[in-house]
């Protein structure tokens, strides 16, 4: 199965992948969890300072069906519950927990539940209990985003947004859409049986749908997972080496032809479900091992690490105990990425936990950080000829620098997918992106 | 407990973004269309002598210095090392005549510099060509020195071609047709006829032209829409009246068509940005430069074309593909 439409886009450098083996990184001595995704969806903690946890226990949770629960990565002593920067500078409330050094877990976690007769019903709970987070974006609990949508959503059909529908495609997103992003197309390789088990898995929880396995160039699907995925009835979707393929819009506009409706919609409205690769593992843990998510996938690579290498990360690890613990992390990196080369941001500080949502960490020396400029736009075209939104990012830059943002939504702001084509392009090098988001961030809060 | 920002370590840098960015910058754009520009201006230097090289440099200079001065007047941050203005110099030098007196040539790149681009705010911000309002102010002003003649004396090698003595469309303006069914398509060519520095040798703008497609510096819209559009026009009257109307590839290999298919009309900044805007601004230089040619009061129509395709660029950037996501408002 190939592309189904053309798309533009550009051709990233290659980059190259140290061996797709997963590694454990080193139990950290000291976790932070933040008990929510943002910041008005917020569990509540169910534990006390002071108090004994293991590896597993949950720790916070909420009523609120988008909030997923939070489960303690590392067993030890909770130190403090108090609020910490996330990655954008907000303070979130977070349980601080000091590793006893044991790792041991609650003994309710068994190994390969036979999950294959239960039913759909039965599954739903047992994701939401895990607490898996699809990693977006955008990111919510997995388990939202197989239950139906709100019946609130039906009014949109009065002011012109297509009714939601029931998921009929699921994309298995397996192509690491960026520079710096490796883990889908090591799990694809590494953890075949999980990825044809959460398909089953997934396959209980929509029903029927048509299942389609996007993968990219950096990874393959091995001859006995082809074999498992034909009797599966599942699609091989084999994408091309152009950004921004690994993208959800892109993806989705590639392997069914449909768009998602802009500036409002979600992929629900036209009933395709994405999952990541990664998040897929992560749900198989869910509900084939009944273990909650405590860690995550997650790429590093920069500063002396030019392949890029993929861990097995627990969650809370300060991105600062990681790096102290990595090998072949050389030189000063000035810049440290949470996410990939091409959307990722940039932290304030190195003391920011690893989270559900966290894909890749970058690390750059004073050598590979790039910077902007704030000279004026020259009117090359460059970032139209690329744009995969089809936008002229060169005139809504303008507004948004001028404060015009109105007429930047007029001239379909809203539809940019924040890619970041536009500013990897600029011959001028203005923060196109920046600019864009900025614009959109203004609109908003109007 | 989380530690304060400490002044003894250094900070960590914060940028948005993306984190790679192409190596492609403005300097690069400009010295590869300064590279592109060489073939034709070594071809004025082989037909017209050194007197071509020396207005080249004169028009390239004062280019800098003017555009050095505005941008010191206006309190701008200094771009000439970007070559943007070499090639505004080099380009107005390559569609002057080689006798072109010097005062004229310092004239015309000051007002292309300065009324051309630099009130508007620099580079990409014009709305009309910088070089092609150089050149019309100095064409308009003192039409006598900018139509100078000189016959082409090939340095070596080649004869010279002394079939006509005025550039072939004045000739086909004055004398008609059959003046010209006697000089052979291969004098037009290599540009061994009279004419300006630049644009007489067709062969070595195409070579320019295409290390431009090459390098992915232009896209092949506006070129091949120009050329194509203004060749089947022609090819229309020519097909109607051979006695009136020239052969079509005649007008294609004459005057200014090829330069200001792959150099004048793709000026970034003052021309179209997507894909069917371009097609159509192609279009419409092509089919105005063959009007111009045919009825207008100019001989050649290129530059006037060119310059009013460009009024029409902020509309024809209004044409454009349907965006992604979008859905037919429900008024």
């Amino acid at each position: 199965m190939g592309l189904k439409t053309s798309f533009r886009g550009v051709s990233l450098p290659p980059q190259k992948v140290s061996n797709p083996a997963i590694e454990n990184a080193p139990l950290p001595k000291r976790v932070v969890l933040p008990l929510g995704q943002s910041e008005n969806r917020v569990c509540k903690p169910v534990v006390e300072v002071g108090e004994h946890v293991k590896t597993g226990q949950l720790i916070g949770q909420s009523d609120d069906f988008l909030v997923a629960p939070v489960h303690s990565s590392v067993s030890g002593t909770v130190t403090e519950i108090r609020p910490w920067s996330d990655l954008s500078g907000n303070k979130m409330p977070s349980v601080i927990v000091e590793s006893d050094g044991n790792d041991s877990w609650l003994e309710e976690i068994r190994a390969h539940e036979d999950f294959s007769d239960k039913a759909s019903a039965q599954l739903l709970p047992d994701v939401k209990a895990a607490g898996v987070v699809e990693t977006g974006p955008p990111s919510m609990p997995l388990h939202a985003k197989f239950t139906k949508p709100e019946p609130s959503k039906e009014f949109q059909f009065l002011v012109g947004i297509p009714q939601s529908k029931p998921v009929d495609t699921v994309i298995i997103n397996g192509i690491d859409a960026e520079p710096g992003m490796a883990a889908k197309g090591a799990v694809l390789t590494k953890y075949s049986s999980e990825i044809a088990d959460g398909i089953r898995i997934l396959q209980k929880l929509i029903g029927s749908a048509q299942m389609v396995l996007a993968v990219g160039s950096n990874g393959s699907v091995s001859s006995p997972l082809s074999g498992e995925l034909a009797g599966l009835g599942v699609q091989v979707f084999q994408g091309k080496d152009k950004y921004p393929l690994g993208l959800n819009p892109i993806l989705i506009k590639c392997v069914t032809g449909r768009e998602i409706p802009l500036p409002d919609g979600t992929e629900q409205d036209i009933g395709v479900a994405v999952v990541d690769a990664v998040t897929l593992v992560h749900l198989v843990e869910a509900v084939r091992d009944l273990k909650p998510q405590v860690d995550k996938i997650v790429s590093v690579s920069g500063a002396g690490i030019t392949a890029v290498k993929n861990y097995k990360v627990r969650l809370g690890t300060l991105v600062q105990d990681l790096a102290e613990q990595l090998a072949g992390l050389q030189g000063d990196p000035v810049k440290v990425i949470a996410g990939g080369a091409m959307t990722g941001v940039a932290l304030l500080s190195t003391d920011i936990p690893v989270t559900k949502e966290t894909d890749a960490l970058i690390f750059q020396t004073a050598a590979e950080a790039k910077s902007f400029s704030p000279d004026a736009c020259i009117n090359c075209g460059l970032c139209v000829r690329h744009c995969p939104s089809r936008l002229l990012p060169n005139e809504l830059s303008k507004y948004c620098e001028f404060s015009m943002f109105e007429e930047a939504r007029d001239k379909y702001l809203l539809h940019c997918i924040e890619c970041g084509i536009c500013a990897y392009v600029c011959p001028e090098k203005r923060p196109m992106l920046h600019l864009l988001r900025y614009g959109k961030r203004e609109l908003s809060l109007a | 407990m989380e530690k304060a920002i400490s002044l003894e370590k250094p900070m960590l840098r914060v940028s948005v973004a993306p984190h790679i960015q192409q190596k492609i910058t403005t300097s690069h754009l400009m010295y590869n269309t300064l590279i592109a520009l060489v073939p034709a201006l070594l071809a004025g230097i082989y037909f017209f002598g050194f007197a071509s090289l020396k207005l080249a440099l004169i028009c390239m200079a004062t280019a800098v210095a003017c555009e050095a001065g505005m941008q010191g007047v206006m309190g701008r941050k200094l771009t000439i090392k970007n070559g943007s203005s070499l090639v505004l110099g080099l380009l107005f030098a390559l569609i002057c005549s080689p006798e072109l007196p010097w005062w004229t040539a310092v004239l015309g790149v000051a007002v292309a510099v300065i009324l051309g681009r630099g009130i508007y705010g620099g580079l990409g911000n014009n709305p009309f060509n910088a070089v092609l309002v150089g050149w019309a102010v100095a064409k308009i002003s003192f039409p006598a020195q900018m139509a100078t003649w000189i016959m082409p004396e090939p340095l070596f090698g080649l004869e010279a071609g002394g079939y006509i003595e005025y550039p072939p469309l004045e000739v086909l303006r004055l004398d008609g047709v059959d003046a010209l069914l006697d000089l052979p398509w291969r004098d037009l060519f290599i540009g061994n006829v009279p004419g300006t520095i630049g644009t007489v040798c067709v062969a070595a703008v195409l070579i320019g032209g295409i290390y431009l497609l090459a390098r992915r510096i232009i896209t092949w819209h506006i070129p091949v829409s120009f050329l194509a559009s203004a060749w089947l026009f022609g090819l229309i009257f020519w097909l109607i009246d051979p006695e009136v109307y020239a052969n079509p590839t005649v007008y294609l290999l004459s005057g200014w068509m090829a330069l200001g298919a792959f150099f004048l009309a793709t000026d970034k900044g003052t021309v179209p940005v997507t894909a069917p805007g371009m097609i159509i601004f192609g279009i419409g230089c092509g089919l105005l430069t063959m009007i111009i040619r045919y009825w207008g009061g100019f001989v050649d129509g290129v530059a006037f074309a060119i310059l009013l395709m460009n009024a029409l660029t902020p509309l024809l950037d209004r044409v454009r593909p349907r965006v992604y996501g979008r859905v037919k408002e429900v008024a």
